[in-house]
């Protein structure tokens, strides 16, 4: 039952973990010697602070927000019955259509105040010109309302799938009690499909920590360099491709993924992630 | 387990008669090397062009990539060690790591491409020599010169400027008169300024030593002129391709000069859909000196450069291929690569093309030759990503209002952090 997930895990995972482990030994020109010295080198260099707050703030953005919108509306299309719903599934998943490439560059059309088809609202803002947008300081917010659009629609009508599972009986029975929509959504749905919400926050942390085309697209673009080595992924790529320093690459690749593995498993002890049905029997 | 065992053999046995067959085909074709280019789009009808001449004699495969991707790609086949290409298409700093031992993709040309080719080149192939070898032929040259309105120039009464000072006094010529003496905020700063200037940003004293010393002489006069300027408003913080600078002063023709290399002419500024200025009013002229003759350099912005693989199954046949990029005369009049060749000859060719171009006021020309051999080269190419810095931190800076000293600080700051993992030593003095 399990060998087909189980090879799928030993060559795509367990594998690229284990030659990643050997690379980041690799001697560099930073490192002759090679070793785990690479690791505390990749820690050292002069981008990684700077990297770990951007990547900090953006997740502090990005994650709270999509649990938040992403559950409240999730809930809010489970109120929606009948015809409705279906084309408004249909409408929560047309924007993350826009991934990589094409949402960066969408995103700049409405984002530059010279071509944006907000620039009325813009100016009422203040906002005239392109520098004022395109700035460092605002990258996070900008990196996370990109990747908020993309990714918030998939979780919208995952969620409403998962509000599905919650037995009729259940909400019948609050309903005889007396509570109204609010109070069934909050006290009744909300604990119920606890459990995918943090599924959903573990994935959402995991690829928000290895954010990567949004900061480089741009910096490729009509600000060349604006967000260059912006991400932590970022860093790791020039590392391996700039500097020749495949080693430095690697460990600071295996760095994120042990912070994505001890995040995860925090949650999922602190939860009751892995208990039975989800229902909590008090 | 027996049975495992012998499926393993069986496919052992078959991947080597594979390899065998294959090796058969390679000897059969002993006589027709292989070569493989790697270019990016605007190279493609050259290389298409060499396809053709080869046909029969070589088999040419092309294959597109950006030349962004070119280290990367490289990168990544040294960790495969195969699959290689024969010749690439990138800039000299691309060749800088490629000839490095921890890479060693570059081969030495020196003795694959005869003297008369090297000849050819002159002075415009010295990006590519290294240590006294040349590891690469430069495709085309990028130096900047002094593009001006001669209308506006006509209209204010204003003579072209020969020197910086002169420049700087004609530039607060403009103040108030809704003119601009061009935009800086992009790689402009550098390769129009610092760099002519010979600010000491990447100059390599000695192998594998860069030196990179912000506090010169050299580098403080740049800012010294400049930002008075900048705080007059007569020199833009945008960049040449920020949209607002476009629209609000570009495209309304209001760019009375500005420094920019030789193809900011027929890509930046004639195009409808970029600066738009209307014909018969932009010329070139000389970089304005900074001081008298050695004084009086260029900078170059882009410019590339065709590297041979050390790895090549027929260096020959490869070296071949890319001298004749370089300097066959399809390399001169393909319509998609227009730009200043770097190889003299081919470069002739192209001036009949550019001189007879209508659209400039006068021939832009000779002052793009005359910048083309006197491109400073205080900075050498180097192994680290000396220009994704001047996006991240020169461009960035200026953009954002801080001052030119400061922006500069910061830049070569970075590059100082930088360049010891790319196996420097710094001299930051």
């Amino acid at each position: 039952m399990i060998a087909p997930y189980l090879a799928l895990l030993i060559a795509f995972g367990v594998v690229p973990i284990i030659v990643a482990a050997v690379t980041s030994m690799e001697p560099s020109a930073l490192n002759p010697g090679g070793g785990p010295l690479n690791y505390l080198q990749a820690l050292q260099d002069f981008r990684f602070l700077p990297a770990l707050g951007n990547v900090g703030v953006f997740l502090l953005l990005y994650v709270p927000t999509m649990l938040i919108v992403v559950a409240g509306m999730s809930l809010l299309l489970d109120t929606v019955r009948g015809r409705w719903n279906v084309s408004l599934r249909l409408a929560y998943i047309v924007p993350a259509s826009l991934t990589g490439a094409s949402a960066v560059l969408v995103w700049y059309f409405l984002l530059e105040p010279t071509l944006s088809p907000y620039q009325d609202i813009l100016r009422a803002l203040g906002i005239t010109q392109g520098g004022q947008i395109w700035r460092s300081e605002n990258l996070a917010w900008i990196f996370a309302l990109m990747a908020f659009f993309t990714g918030a629609g998939n979780w919208i009508v995952v969620q409403y799938g998962s509000l599905q599972s919650i037995s009729e009986d259940i909400l019948e029975a609050a309903r005889i009690d007396g509570a109204n929509a609010w109070q069934i959504g909050w006290h009744i749905k909300l604990p119920l499909i606890q459990k995918y919400i943090v599924y959903m926050g573990i994935l959402v942390f995991a690829a928000g920590l290895q954010v990567f085309v949004e900061p480089q697209l741009i910096s490729s673009s009509v600000y060349p360099g604006l967000a260059a080595n912006w991400s932590l992924n970022q860093l790791s790529y020039s590392f391996a491709f700039q500097s020749n320093n495949l080693g430095g690459a690697a460990a600071l690749s295996l760095m994120l993924l042990i912070v994505c593995i001890v995040g995860a498993v925090f949650v999922i002890f602190r939860t009751d992630f892995f208990e039975g049905s989800g229902v909590k029997e008090k | 387990m027996k049975r495992l065992v012998i499926g393993i053999v069986a496919v052992a046995a078959m991947t080597l008669s594979l390899a065998a067959c294959s090796g058969t085909t390679n000897t059969a074709s002993g006589g027709k090397p292989t070569v493989t280019l790697w270019v990016d789009t605007p190279r493609v009808p050259q290389a298409k062009a060499y396809q053709k001449l080869m046909a029969g004699k070589q088999n040419i495969k092309i294959e597109v990539i950006s030349q962004a991707d070119a280290q990367t790609k490289i990168a990544l086949h040294n960790r495969t060690k195969s699959g290689w290409p024969d010749v690439i298409f990138g800039s000299a700093p691309d060749t800088a790591q490629f000839l490095d031992p921890s890479n060693g993709f570059a081969a030495d040309l020196t003795k694959l491409v005869s003297k008369k080719i090297f000849d050819g080149f002159g002075a415009a192939n010295s990006d590519c020599k290294f240590d006294g070898k040349y590891y690469c032929l430069k495709n085309d040259l990028a130096n900047t010169v002094l593009w001006y309105n001669t209308k506006v120039f006509k209209e204010l009464n204003l003579t072209v400027p020969k020197t910086m000072d002169e420049f700087a006094a004609t530039a607060l010529k403009l103040r108030g008169t809704g003119y601009s003496a061009g935009a800086i905020g992009d790689q402009n700063y550098y390769a129009s300024f610092l760099q002519p200037s010979g600010c000491p940003l990447a100059a390599m004293p000695k192998k594998n030593t860069v030196r990179i010393a912000p506090s010169d002489p050299k580098c403080t006069r740049v800012a010294e002129l400049v930002q008075p300027l900048l705080d007059a408003g007569v020199v833009d913080k945008r960049s040449n391709f920020d949209a607002g600078f476009i629209k609000d002063v570009a495209q309304k023709d209001k760019v009375a000069m500005t420094f920019g290399p030789s193809w900011f002419g027929d890509f930046v500024i004639k195009p409808a859909a970029s600066w738009g200025v209307p014909a018969g009013e932009i010329a070139a002229a000389n970089m304005p000196a900074w001081g008298s003759k050695p004084d009086n350099m260029s900078g170059a912005w882009g410019g590339g450069v065709f590297t041979v693989s050390a790895h090549a199954k027929f260096p020959q046949a490869a070296a071949d291929a890319a001298v004749w990029m370089t300097t066959s005369d399809a390399m001169a009049t393909a319509d998609t690569t227009p730009t200043f060749p770097a190889y003299g000859p081919a470069n002739k060719l192209w001036e009949k093309r550019i001189s007879a171009d209508p659209y400039y006021a006068s021939n832009p020309y000779p002052a793009m030759a005359a910048g083309a051999n006197n491109i400073s080269q205080v900075d050498r190419p180097v192994r680290f990503a000396f220009n994704a810095q001047i996006g991240s931190a020169l461009q960035v800076d200026i953009n954002s209002g801080k001052s030119l000293e400061a922006a500069l600080n910061s830049f070569a700051d970075s590059l100082q952090k930088l360049a010891p993992s790319s196996g420097y030593t710094v001299i930051s003095k």
